[in-house]
């Protein structure tokens, strides 16, 4: 009860600062500190010239962001994929909308025994995330590939036990998300998030047997509220995230961890 | 939704439920054939025992306090090579039995060396007198007098496993504490945690019912009576 308490005192506060201060030729976009608000900082110099003053509020809290785009205090935020934004506006009723897909961190499966899926043989070991997200996020990828059919092909929070059908009678093992890349002498193949893929030295575009693509529902993406999509400044905005400047820096500055999605 | 609960209970628990008495019981048989030995020469090279051997004494009390000292989750992803080597693979509930023997048999070695340190000395000292020697000494007198406590000290370890069991699902051994973490905690399932939680509590009772059971049958074999 207090907490609730706390925490809408805390919006309020961060809402009222935040409109206070805000500028007419000025647009606000609330982000993540990694990436989100370095491509941000990228582009700032670029928008200065249109005559659009970038203003980034970083925040590394998932629920703030789009209660302030909703309430005005921001123009647009960029820390979220899809599947969490639909899940938002079912609870909250927020009137935001995506606008464009920016970037994503590919999950991808690896393996040390094959190099392509079809190696695979029948009754291979695969392992999989254990926690809710991205055991979901591991067996929709598998099943965009073929290797698998869940009963609902777009459940946002499947387990193996929605598996429907396994055609190649994969044997599939429940792991800790920071075990699969160590586990994957012991596995015929893992699924593996970006992040521990590259700390044991696995390189996403080199090592994947499949890798998640731009049509993920996990890509990034940029969030404004509903209506404001002619607006020309945030017009400016998506050109300047969506250009082909924008996909170098991302490639190079994050070597794979991050790759873009439009 | 109720009933959506009741067919994921049926669907993970009847198999959860038996890797957790797997896990636990192959552990708990391994660290006591490992864990007796050492307890027994931790009692005996102690000072002013049978064997008083100090240099050994030291050294397998410091490795025995280095075992203990690592939190069980460290343990189980530092032991991956050592489990990759005995079972040839790190993942899955066999695999798990590496790291759980391993983090019970310095336990096993404490209290089974606070068993037989509370054997009566008047009782050695006959033995001695009469002529026995150190494995007469420990097979006929030191285990067999000691016998209820270390059913006791069994039975402390078979619990304390149950718990640690819980981390196997970290490398896919699944058991009861995985359920409970991956679809009670993780996924907000409140029917799941709950009767998961329950069946733990039943697990528990079961094992220190047989354990008391067993170390009382023993010690009143003798006429005295063991208070647990």
């Amino acid at each position: 009860m207090y907490k609730n308490v706390i925490f809408s005192i805390c919006i309020c506060v961060l809402v009222l600062t935040l409109s206070g201060c805000k500028q007419p030729d000025e647009l606000k976009v609330a982000a993540s500190a990694v990436p989100h608000a370095e491509m941000l900082e990228h582009i700032q110099p670029e928008l200065k010239q249109a005559g659009i003053k970038l203003t980034i509020v970083v925040s590394d809290d998932y629920n703030m962001p789009n209660r302030a785009l909703a309430e005005h205090a921001v123009d647009a935020n960029f820390f979220q994929h899809a599947n969490f934004l639909a899940e938002q506006i079912k609870q909250f009723h927020y009137p935001i909308e995506s606008i464009a897909k920016i970037e994503l961190e590919p999950m991808g499966l690896y393996s040390k025994k094959v190099r392509t899926i079809a190696e695979l043989q029948a009754g291979a070991v695969i392992a999989v995330p254990n926690d809710p997200t991205n055991e979901a996020r591991a067996l929709l990828l598998l099943q965009q590939h073929g290797l698998l059919q869940l009963k609902d092909p777009k459940q946002a929070l499947a387990t193996i036990l929605d598996i429907a059908q396994n055609p190649h009678q994969f044997k599939f093992v429940e792991v800790d998300t920071a075990m699969l890349a160590r586990s994957l002498p012991d596995v015929d193949a893992a699924v593996v998030n970006t992040n521990y893929a590259l700390q044991a030295n696995l390189h996403p575009a080199q090592d994947a047997l499949i890798l998640e693509d731009q049509q993920s529902p996990y890509a990034n993406v940029l969030v404004i509220r509903a209506g404001d999509s002619q607006r020309a400044d945030i017009q400016a905005l998506i050109k300047a995230l969506t250009s082909d400047k924008m996909r170098e820096f991302i490639l190079q500055h994050y070597k794979g961890a991050v790759v873009p999605a439009f | 939704m109720m009933h959506a609960n009741l067919t994921l209970a049926l669907e993970l628990l009847p198999l959860q439920l038996w890797n957790t008495i797997y896990m636990v019981i192959t552990s708990v048989v391994l660290a006591v054939l490992f864990g007796l030995p050492l307890g027994v020469i931790l009692t005996i090279t102690a000072k002013g025992h049978i064997k008083q051997h100090l240099v050994v004494y030291k050294i397998l009390s410091a490795c025995i306090n280095i075992a203990r000292s690592f939190p069980f989750a460290i343990l189980l992803v530092a032991l991956i090579p050592v489990t990759r080597w005995v079972i040839g693979t790190s993942l899955g509930t066999t695999a798990a039995i590496v790291p759980l023997t391993i983090a019970a048999v310095p336990f096993v070695a404490r209290l089974i060396e606070t068993s037989l340190q509370e054997v009566d000395r008047s009782i050695l000292e006959a033995a001695l007198v009469m002529g026995s020697d150190p494995w007469q000494i420990i097979s006929k007198v030191l285990i067999p007098e000691a016998l209820p406590s270390i059913i006791a000290a069994i039975t402390l370890t078979a619990v304390n496993l149950i718990g640690y069991s819980a981390m196997a699902g970290l490398v896919g051994g699944g058991g009861l504490g995985q359920v409970a973490i991956q679809y009670g905690y993780h996924r907000f399932n409140s029917f799941i945690m709950l009767t998961t939680v329950i069946l733990l509590i039943i697990l528990v009772q079961l094992f220190q019912w047989l354990g008391d059971y067993v170390a009382n049958s023993i010690a009143k074999k003798r006429g005295k009576s063991l208070h647990v």
